[in-house]
């Protein structure tokens, strides 16, 4: 990747990352909602950004505004959104069985936030069989473990038999994606390399598949102007031992981004009311700071790899 | 590429030629003393425009069944070849569909283009430096040349970039270019090497349920079955 490349995708995040700061208050719970979507619905962003400022401070490739910029959003989110913890708690307390709080606070409990009260209830459910025998997608089971793990409990099914679950684990038939099957991909392998910590963390029958096959994805995604599925096979590329940090793809993505840093979900940046407009990018936008982090880092890498050759 | 729906006369001669040849191809075999019944319909200049399309497909049959050709097939062949030799500007798609045409009559026999042509094989190293993209989509037009046993530079090429060519069978499923996916399937058939994750078996059969009522699709996907596994014996 040449410089002016490296310069580029490194771009993208520190918009991206400007604008989520700018639009931190879309990042809000719904204190009544309405019965059909529950409280725990909004939750989800929190999480999702917790562990893309969490993959940001631990790449240590964005510059000192960045890394200013991103603790601060972590402070809003847990201080603000989830009220030091607390809407965790009572998030729990409304749906005990629900794995959702437990998912939202370990990015933030591995940055130094703590809630006791919620661990107490994690630990709970932890010992039951319900709660290994909650039915859910089985990349999903797998994401579960990961986080157990990560908390330091034992994984309710073993890595390797959630993963021998995925529709990954198979190696299919690389013309069979759709998008479905494409997000199914890209959370396999966040959830085995933890969130591109650990590149070595994916089988070599994985490796070998994504190898041939993702560049047809990337180009595929590209053409569809799906933003936010390209952007995550972007990240998949990052976690690879071998990434092509596809020159083409980065390109595209990089242009599809607003001056504003907002990436739009799919084709065109949608308009309307702004928490409208936040709920319906925030995620791209996200992706596109989880993409751009990991790419800088490994093209950076490979500049000192070369170097040092 | 046609658009869907549009039917000009070359399109309805050259779906008639395809399903003629698709006709002869699935009827097996005749003697070999024995020649087959002509594909083509005529010598006007929409048949020979037609068989200009199809190019050295019209004559799959005799090739893959190692019969005799019909004479009127060789000779509508022949008169296209003479008529429409590629011009200085012509693609290297149209030198290499020329090309094709011109060996596979002399292979069987046509006496004007065995003695007539100095036939050498056009430049192919435009196709090495393609992006895969590029690649797939060039081999799909010359597909023709996708035969076995018969060699050429643009088969050499596929040979050394089988992945490449793999990630064009896929790109045109997942995109339905069934016509694109039949012809970089075929030319997969022949390949070593081709991924065992592509599920080039399946995706050939997905193929021509999707897309298979396209005789020119049906065409490519009869080239493609003798050698698919299971039937690989007999390919030299």
């Amino acid at each position: 990747m040449t410089p002016a490349a490296t310069r580029l995708v490194h771009t993208v995040g520190v918009g991206a990352l400007e604008w989520l700061h700018a639009h931190r208050d879309g990042f809000r719970l719904e204190p009544d909602p309405p019965p059909d979507t529950g409280f725990l619905e909004r939750f989800k962003p929190v999480g999702e950004l917790a562990v893309i400022c969490k993959v940001l401070f631990r790449e240590g490739v964005a510059g000192s505004r960045q890394a200013d910029l991103a603790r601060r959003l972590l402070d809003h989110a847990w201080r603000e959104v989830l009220d030091g913890g607390r809407m965790l708690v009572r998030g729990q307390r409304t749906e005990p069985l629900s794995p959702i709080p437990f998912e939202v606070y370990v990015p933030f409990r591995e940055l130094g936030y703590s809630q006791p009260e919620l661990e107490d209830a994690i630990r709970l459910n932890h010992r039951l069989d319900s709660w290994a025998g909650l039915e859910v997608l089985p990349v999903r089971r797998l994401g579960l473990g990961a986080f157990e793990r990560r908390f330091g409990l034992a994984p309710s099914l073993p890595q390797e038999e959630a993963f021998g679950r995925t529709w990954l684990a198979r190696s299919p038939e690389p013309w069979t994606v759709d998008t479905r099957v494409g997000y199914d991909i890209t959370h396999t392998i966040f959830h085995l390399t933890d969130w591109g910590e650990n590149p070595g963390g994916l089988p070599a029958a994985v490796t070998e598949h994504l190898r041939l096959w993702l560049p047809v994805w990337l180009d595929d995604w590209l053409d569809l102007e799906r933003w936010d599925l390209l952007g995550e096979l972007l990240v998949v590329d990052a976690c690879l031992p071998d990434p092509t940090l596809d020159a083409a793809a980065w390109e595209g993505f990089a242009a599809a981004q607003q001056a504003d840093g907002a990436m739009p979900a799919l084709g065109p940046m949608p308009d309307g009311d702004p928490d409208d407009v936040f709920d319906v990018v925030y995620h791209s936008t996200l992706v596109a700071a989880f993409a751009s982090v990991l790419a800088t880092s490994r093209a950076l890498a490979r500049l000192t790899a070369e170097a040092s050759a | 590429m046609e658009q869907p729906g549009t039917t000009t006369p070359l399109t309805g001669a050259v779906r008639e030629l395809a399903t003629q040849v698709v006709s002869a191809l699935t009827s097996g075999g005749h003697s070999p003393m024995s020649a087959h019944t002509p594909v083509t319909v005529g010598d006007d200049e929409l048949g020979l425009a037609a068989v200009r399309v199809l190019g050295a497909d019209v004559l799959l049959p005799a090739v893959l069944h190692r019969t005799l050709p019909a004479p009127a097939d060789l000779a509508v062949c022949e008169k296209a070849v003479l008529a429409y030799p590629p011009g200085p500007d012509a693609s290297p798609a149209s030198r290499w569909s020329h090309w094709a045409m011109v060996r596979t009559l002399a292979d069987l026999g046509a006496p004007t283009a065995h003695t007539s042509f100095e036939n050498p094989e056009p430049d192919a190293a435009w196709l090495e430096d393609l992006p895969w993209q590029g690649l797939a989509h060039q081999l799909a037009l010359l597909a023709a040349l996708a035969v076995p046993g018969a060699d050429s530079a643009v088969a050499g090429i596929a040979r050394r970039r089988t992945v490449d060519v793999a990630r064009g069978f896929v790109r045109a499923v997942r995109r339905r270019g069934w016509l694109q996916a039949a012809a970089t399937g075929r030319w997969l058939t022949l390949l070593d090497d081709v991924p065992d994750t592509l599920g080039l078996d399946a995706g050939l059969a997905f193929v021509a349920l999707m897309g298979g009522d396209d005789p020119r699709v049906a065409l490519h996907l009869q080239a493609a079955r003798p050698v698919l596994p299971g039937a690989a014996a007999g390919r030299t």
